[in-house]
């Protein structure tokens, strides 16, 4: 009995000390290095920023450059921004510090908690440029590989003083997620060499794999639209990863293009079933909201609301996007729902967003692989300044 | 290294313990007799439940806390002879089919790891929680050297196991996956089916295991005994190329049960 007890102990006390909570080591230190947030404080900021909301952002993981725009006449030559951090984690030049953002950019560096991870941020104050043009023209001739990874493209913008923005975003990096072998070229949005004129943009429904499966998002809709993609939430809820609009001053009326459009041949359902008879379409719409709530939250269109939201104030959207056999021409009004504050447009106070999608269906996950929708030649028409 | 000389050890002992088992009065001829005669050999049949885990040795810092560590179905039974040498020694090898499982439900941070399915792998570094699933089905052939004390038999000495099937699953959720390193994209893992991510390391795991062994047997009613032992694995469950996990995790289970004595 003696040996019995000794022995029965020692293996519970064995197996006690492998499996058991009794070991536990020390919290290791944080090893990321975010700048999750961003804050100004100026003195009179309604003079500063067109809209109060707008002198605080948070900052998406994958952003590495933080822009806030300002007002034409801010005086940009001493602001001392402040940053929320992964906790522990410390930045230089400290938050808080002043600096002159009148001369471009200030880069700050971000070091991790345990010392180990570093990010580099740029963050700068751009003064609001006044769009002279009418007709702002989207040609999709400014795309590369995204710098990090050079996994898939991306594509920049041409602002109204001849640099290059990043207003235009695209599914992509969702589709990273699950299909992280694939060559740039086999993303849902790639460049199209043979556009109408350069290169046009070519959205195109792809098949995510096991991954997909996994997450029943079996299929991804090519996408390309004025916005972001917050790819933090794209497994979890893949309708709130797209951030449909970007504050523009301007009354659109119009919106004008080429396309070209090949329909997959099955449409699928969720669950990856064919639809007998069900045909798949392309989308190419535009939307303008005004983007504070009654409350003055601000407010962002998102996948399931793009189309629906209430604070929508006008909708223009292409009809019968169906195969065709050459360019076709759109030139589709802007129908608005109520008159535009001109007061809140000079203030930011309504965001726009320019969406073109190869499957109508595909933020639910619906449509046919291999459907292609191209687009060039894109215009959005504005009215004239009086 | 080590591993090396923890099992070169325990093998000494075994075959030390052989001459010992020998009287000195006996002449060589009828030593090698008893030796090799069969006729006094026991068998035993044995039943038991393997208590313990598949785990680090020392809990990584990565693994913050262990919410849930429940027992699968951890069923062993076999068949043993020993071969009585003298009345205090002897040598027992035996047969068990086993399964060394567990299923853990843990709270990481930093922790390393890799989704891979049909060449796609999502890997880097999640701050959440990790379900794991073990299940391990297993020949074991252990050899041991025994030494009887009153109705108490005590022994000692290696196990090989083969896998007849091996399950390493289960999935990250509620938290966050930074892609590829702590300055990758930040992904949210959800909670239910779909939005967590779901791992398979199953074919990375070895067939073979093996390890030492000790424990002891009390005979206590007629041909009815209880026993309790130590499985102590030397290798990890994954291939040594395996390296999603950082960490070795190698089998280290108790077995409690019953004994019968056939014959």
């Amino acid at each position: 009995m003696k040996y019995f007890n000794h022995t029965l102990f020692c293996i519970l006390a064995v197996a006690a000390l492998v499996v058991l909570p009794s070991c536990y080591k020390d919290e290791p230190l944080n090893a990321e290095a975010d700048i999750e947030q961003v804050e100004l404080t100026v003195d009179n900021p309604e003079q500063f920023f067109f809209q109060l909301t707008d002198a605080r952002q948070n900052v998406l993981s994958t952003d590495s450059v933080i822009s806030f725009t300002v007002r034409s006449h801010a005086d940009l030559t001493a602001l001392a921004p402040t940053f929320t951090l992964t906790p522990g984690a410390t930045i230089v030049p400290a938050s808080g510090s002043t600096h002159d953002f009148s001369a471009g950019p200030v880069w700050y560096t971000v070091t991790s908690q345990d010392g180990n991870w570093t990010r580099r941020y740029r963050v700068q104050f751009m003064p609001q440029v006044v769009i002279v043009n009418d007709t702002i023209k989207y040609d999709f001739e400014h795309f590369e590989l995204e710098p990090d990874k050079h996994k898939y493209y991306i594509w920049h913008n041409v602002l109204a003083d001849g640099t290059l923005g990043n207003d235009f975003v695209t599914g992509n990096p969702g589709f990273k997620l699950s299909m992280g072998s694939a060559p740039p070229e086999d993303y849902p949005t790639v460049p199209y060499a043979n556009g109408y004129e350069g290169y046009a943009l070519k959205v195109i429904t792809r098949d995510t794999g096991v991954f997909g499966r996994m997450a029943n998002m079996r299929i991804a809709a090519g996408n390309f639209f004025l916005g972001e993609f917050d790819v933090q939430v794209a497994l979890l809820n893949a309708m709130q990863a797209t951030r449909f609009g970007k504050p523009f001053m301007r009354k659109p009326v119009k919106l004008m293009g080429v396309y070209q459009y090949k329909r997959g041949a099955t449409y699928q359902d969720r669950a990856g079933n064919p639809v007998p008879g069900r045909l798949d379409e392309g989308q190419i719409y535009a939307v303008l909201y005004r983007n504070h709530d009654a409350q003055g939250n601000e407010l962002v269109l998102h996948g399931d609301d793009v189309q629906t939201n209430p604070n929508i104030v006008a909708l223009c959207i292409v009809p019968d996007v169906n195969p065709t056999t050459d360019w076709v021409k759109f030139d589709q009004p802007f129908i608005y729902k109520e008159e535009l504050d001109m007061e809140l447009l000079a203030n930011r106070g309504y965001s726009l967003t320019v969406v073109f999608t190869s499957s109508i269906d595909g933020a639910t996950f619906q449509g046919a692989i291999g459907s292609e929708l191209i687009v060039d030649q894109v215009r959005l028409v504005c009215e004239e300044e009086q | 290294m080590k591993r090396h000389i923890i099992a070169i050890f325990t093998l000494m002992m075994t075959l030390l313990a052989l001459p010992a088992m020998a009287q000195d009065s006996d002449t060589l001829a009828v030593r090698t007799h008893r030796w090799f005669s069969l006729h006094d050999i026991k068998l035993e049949g044995r039943v038991g439940f393997n208590i313990g885990g598949t785990a680090p040795l020392g809990m990584p810092a990565t693994i913050r806390h262990l919410d849930k560590f429940s027992l699968t179905p951890n069923i062993s039974f076999g068949v043993s002879a020993t071969k009585q040498f003298n009345p205090k020694w002897g040598l027992k090898v035996g047969i068990n089919f086993e399964n060394k499982g567990m299923k853990t439900d843990a709270r990481v941070k930093n922790y390393s790891m890799e989704i891979v399915r049909g060449g796609q792998t999502l890997g880097g570094w999640f701050t959440g929680n990790v379900v794991t699933s073990v299940t391990q089905w297993m020949f074991t052939l252990p050899i041991q050297a025994t030494m009887m004390a009153r109705k108490v038999r005590l022994r000692g000495g290696l196990y090989a196991s083969y896998l007849t099937y091996r399950d390493f699953s289960g999935w990250a959720y509620d938290g966050y996956l930074r892609v590829d390193g702590p300055t990758g994209e930040k992904v949210s893992l959800g909670h239910n089916e779909g939005e967590r991510g779901e791992y398979d390391f199953s074919s990375s795991m070895r067939r073979w295991q093996w390890g030492a062994t000790v424990g002891m047997d009390w005979y206590v009613y007629r041909r009815f005994g209880i026993f309790a032992e130590l499985n102590w694995g030397f290798n990890g469950v994954h291939k040594s190329d395996f390296h999603t996990i950082e960490q070795t995790l190698k089998p280290i289970y108790g077995t409690l049960g019953f004994t019968y004595l056939i014959n």
